[in-house]
């Protein structure tokens, strides 16, 4: 197959402007702003605009974000996540909603669309709405000023923003922090990914309070001594934990769904999603110590379910 | 917003960088018009101006690689001519390559140089009869290390008041600059002087951030991986230093590094190299505060408890 | 000798870039060619821990690309094989330190002296991704059967240009390929109509390697070995048919016969 199939397509036609008459040509416009501006504020609180970052990629952030979204929904609050990643948009296939993308960020920072035409609302929870990236587009194309613009309006309507920042320190990573009160950092519980962390954590603002999740632990790595366990992540890193996400190999089959994992009944992944959420609603939810789970009896009950499964396949 | 602060271009500033662009006081703004490549990009910048200035935490490095250097000096004077005042009272580091040059024109540099108030501090020779011309002109031998100090734009290791406190320093006299023309300028490079620097760090230092210094180095925090603590004195660090520390960069083989906690992935005293033994990854876990000297030519490791005298050698 | 200079990329981080650049040297080393890689995830640098050469590092190719060291001065070479070196990012600088015509520069040097050069690319298609890709002839993609990746991966051919291009899928899991809950390797191949350079079964020998930086190629006895050094010879240009991903019996035969014919 030639390379043509990889060539962008631009969805949106721009009409072809109209060549002023002589008139018209004496008079001297002002172009008109190519960023939004704001209209004056609604009344009553902002809503808390949290970027969700990592700095090493494939490390949970997206699947994190769309799960914090929707355990967040379920608590009321009406929550808006944003996808960062432009070029390598990834949010609305987590959250199964792909086939349902029409604008994106950038129709609506270039005017062609208002901010609530391109918001797509969830399957499932009705209080829940992405603001999809586009695909053919790249980072540099948005410049911090219409992201600050672009999530203090969506602040204006939703009570939780989450920003789902793209990997790396670049201009992707600078632009979704900058609309951004305040920061989750996700890392795994290895070298590579608590260093990246780190360089990240110190490219955050001094003045954002920026909170933890460790993703993917398996405690019995950690007994084994193989894998960092909870403190020498902490030891390094430094920041408040707000939680710790169990790895579980069925999580990919969910995402691969567009399911959020906190529907999935029993997962320990997904409790420790909602616990999240729940912690940052300001609960005082205590973390459990996940390396005192019984390891013989969690290997026997994933045996149960695997022989489970097999049987309903016939 | 509390986050945000006016610039003196007009522009919307996070704290630690400026994203308007068409600041031209900040080098961040500069640095992306550049790299957008709506000048030409970096490439052509270089042939623009064959002779780079570059600005760092203790002055300025100049990269005159170029032979024959003759043209250079005039090129130089031109340069400088531009902005008069705006390097006025800092101090610089030649990088002179390796290919022979003629005195005469390195005491062409350095007159020009004081001309705009600029003081030639050291130069970094890569080839030994570079170094006996740049010796017989006066200058100091200094090491790569200490020359390739972080830019300018690498601030964010200051605590945040000192650095804002710079940044508005520098955005007064900026706009004063403008303002009169030819009013004494206090240059981006405002904290260097012309004896010895010594700097005292309160916090961390996460991955990939930098700390350099004419004189020693103290922080009272943690030195992480990734981190890099560059000294032509000694340093010390209360707290666990696992990052790199070059002490004695200038060449002083009696400088000397303290932690609390010795844990670094390298240590450099002077022109001597040492990582700390250990297979693959796997980190020591000193139990006591330790001091890592040059002894009979190798960097060695002693308890830095008065009194107790153990010394293990590399 | 013709196009050597790989460039290993994905679009989605995490996927097994470094690991794959890592174990890929490594197998090409143990083959007896001259390997040079090459971290260009400045600021973020991975390739580094992942060797287990961290502790050696005093130059990087930041420093070679404004000309403050000699190439010789930047190429950290493994203790543990003799054709193998490193050349490192810098971990305080960030990716606009350097052009792609700077990078393509350093890595046709190396192309030069070495019989491989292989760049380990950062997530992503920002700058970082443009100067990993500028100076190489051919692309190696990694990706694994899950949605994003394979969106990503899509994107980043796309992005190649005329650059051959060929897939190294990583965290298979033949069981869940069976019962139908991940993607096969054959359909993950169409969709990105690419072919497939090696085929690597989710492990966690790797998470356990990659903490200690012992790249787990180094060990032929380990079977994920065997599969790193069939891939370095398909690299080398042989001509080795794909085998299916089944059980252990399989992967001890396989074994076998890598091991046994060098």
């Amino acid at each position: 197959m030639s390379n043509d199939v990889h060539q962008p397509q631009e969805i949106l036609a721009l009409p072809a402007p109209v060549p002023p008459t002589t008139e018209e040509a004496q008079t001297v416009t002002e172009p008109a702003p190519r960023k939004r501006r704001r209209s004056a504020p609604a009344s009553g609180t902002l809503g808390r605009a949290i970027v969700i970052t990592s700095g090493k990629g494939g490390v949970g952030k997206t699947t994190v974000t769309a799960n914090l979204g929707a355990a967040l929904a379920d608590s009321g609050k009406r929550v808006v996540v944003v996808d960062a990643d432009v070029g390598l948009r990834n949010l609305d296939v987590v959250m199964g909603l792909e086939n349902r993308v029409r604008l994106h960020s950038l129709d609506v920072i270039e005017e062609r669309c208002e901010l609530d035409e391109a918001l797509v609302r969830d399957r499932v929870r009705r209080s829940l709405m992405l603001l999809p990236a586009a695909q053919n587009r790249d980072k540099d194309e948005i410049e911090p000023e219409d992201m600050i613009d672009l999530i203090d309006e969506l602040r204006d309507t939703f009570d939780i923003v989450l920003i789902d920042c793209p990997a790396g320190i670049e201009q992707g990573f600078r632009n979704a922090v900058v609309g951004a009160q305040e920061a989750i950092v996700v890392t795994t519980p290895e070298v590579s990914a608590v260093r990246d962390a780190d360089r990240v954590a110190g490219l955050l603002p001094n003045d954002m309070p920026a909170r933890l999740i460790i993703n993917r632990v398996r405690p019995q790595l950690v007994k084994k001594g193989t894998m960092m366990s909870v403190d020498d992540v902490l030891e390094i890193l430094r920041l408040d934990l707000v939680g710790v996400i169990p790895d579980d190999k069925e999580v990919i089959v969910a995402t691969n769904r567009g399911n959020p994992v906190i529907d999935m009944t029993g997962s320990p992944t997904g409790q420790a999603l909602r616990r999240i959420a729940s912690r940052l609603l300001g609960e005082d939810v205590p973390i459990p110590d996940l390396t005192e789970r019984k390891d013989w009896f969690s290997g026997v009950l994933s045996k149960l379910n695997f022989s489970r499964s097999r049987a309903a396949k016939g | 917003m509390s986050t945000l602060r006016q610039a003196a271009c007009g522009s919307l500033r996070l704290s630690y960088s400026c994203y308007s662009a068409s600041c031209t006081v900040c080098p961040q703004s500069i640095r992306r018009r550049v790299h957008k490549g709506k000048r030409g990009g970096p490439q052509r910048r270089q042939q623009r101006r064959p002779v780079q200035i570059k600005g760092t935490k203790s002055g300025l490095l100049l990269h005159l690689h170029e032979r024959p250097l003759t043209p250079i000096v005039s090129k130089l004077r031109e340069r400088l001519a531009t902005l008069p005042n705006f390097y006025r009272g800092g101090r610089a580091v030649l990088m002179l390559g390796d290919q022979a040059l003629d005195a005469a024109d390195l005491e062409g540099i350095i007159a020009t140089l004081e001309e705009f108030g600029i003081g030639a501090d050291g130069a970094v020779c890569d080839a030994e009869e570079v170094a006996v011309a740049a010796r017989a002109a006066g200058l100091h031998i200094v090491a790569a290390s200490v020359a390739a100090a972080p830019r300018v734009r690498d601030d964010r290791t200051e605590p945040a008041h000192v650095r804002r406190a710079a940044h508005e320093q520098g955005e007064a006299a900026a706009r004063e600059a403008a303002r009169s023309g030819n009013g004494s300028a206090v240059p981006r490079t405002a904290s260097s002087s012309a004896s010895a620097q010594h700097c005292y760090y309160k916090g961390n230092l996460r991955s990939g951030q930098s700390l350099s210094a004419f004189g020693s180095i103290v922080v009272m925090g943690d030195v992480n991986a990734g981190a890099e603590l560059i000294a032509t004195g000694d340093i010390v660090v209360w707290g666990t230093l696992r990052g790199v520390a070059h002490a004695g960069a200038e060449g002083d083989d009696r400088a000397a590094v303290y932690a609390l906690r010795l844990e670094p992935t390298q240590l450099r005293i002077s022109r001597s190299i040492a990582s700390a033994p250990s297979e693959g990854n796997v980190a020591r876990h000193p139990a006591v505060p330790e001091v890592a000297r040059i002894v009979e030519g190798k960097i060695t490791i002693a308890a830095a408890v008065p009194g107790r005298d153990k010394v293990r050698s590399r | 000798m013709k196009g050597n200079i790989f460039v290993v990329t994905s679009g989605k981080g995490g996927v097994g870039k470094t690991t794959t650049t890592a174990n890929l040297g490594v197998a090409l080393a143990r083959l007896g060619k001259q390997v040079a890689l090459v971290d260009a995830d400045i600021g973020l640098r991975n390739l580094d821990l992942v060797l287990g050469l961290e502790k050696r590092i005093v130059y990087d190719v930041v420093d070679l690309a404004e000309g403050r060291c000699q190439p010789r001065q930047a190429l950290i070479k493994d203790k543990r094989l003799p054709g193998l070196f490193l050349m490192p990012a810098a971990q305080t600088k960030d990716k606009e330190s350097v052009s792609e015509s700077q990078m393509a520069r350093v890595v046709h040097t190396l192309g030069a002296d070495f019989d491989a050069v292989l760049i380990d690319c950062p997530a992503g298609i920002e700058h970082g991704f443009r100067n990993a890709v500028a100076g190489a002839d051919e692309a190696i993609v990694v990706t694994m059967p899950e949605v994003s990746a394979i969106r990503d991966a899509d994107r980043v051919i796309g992005m190649l240009g005329t650059r051959r291009a060929r897939l190294v899928v990583n965290r298979v899991r033949p069981d869940m390929v069976r019962t139908g809950d991940m993607l096969s390797v054959d359909d993950v191949a169409q969709i990105l109509s690419r072919e497939v350079l090696g085929v690597v079964p989710d492990d966690e020998e790797i998470i356990d390697t990659t903490n200690r930086g012992q790249p787990v190629s180094l060990d032929p006895s380990r079977r994920l070995s065997a599969i790193y050094f069939t891939m370095a010879r398909r690299l080398l240009g042989e001509n080795i048919p794909a085998l299916e991903l089944q059980d252990d019996g399989l992967w001890n035969r396989l074994r076998r016969i890598v091991v046994g014919q060098r």
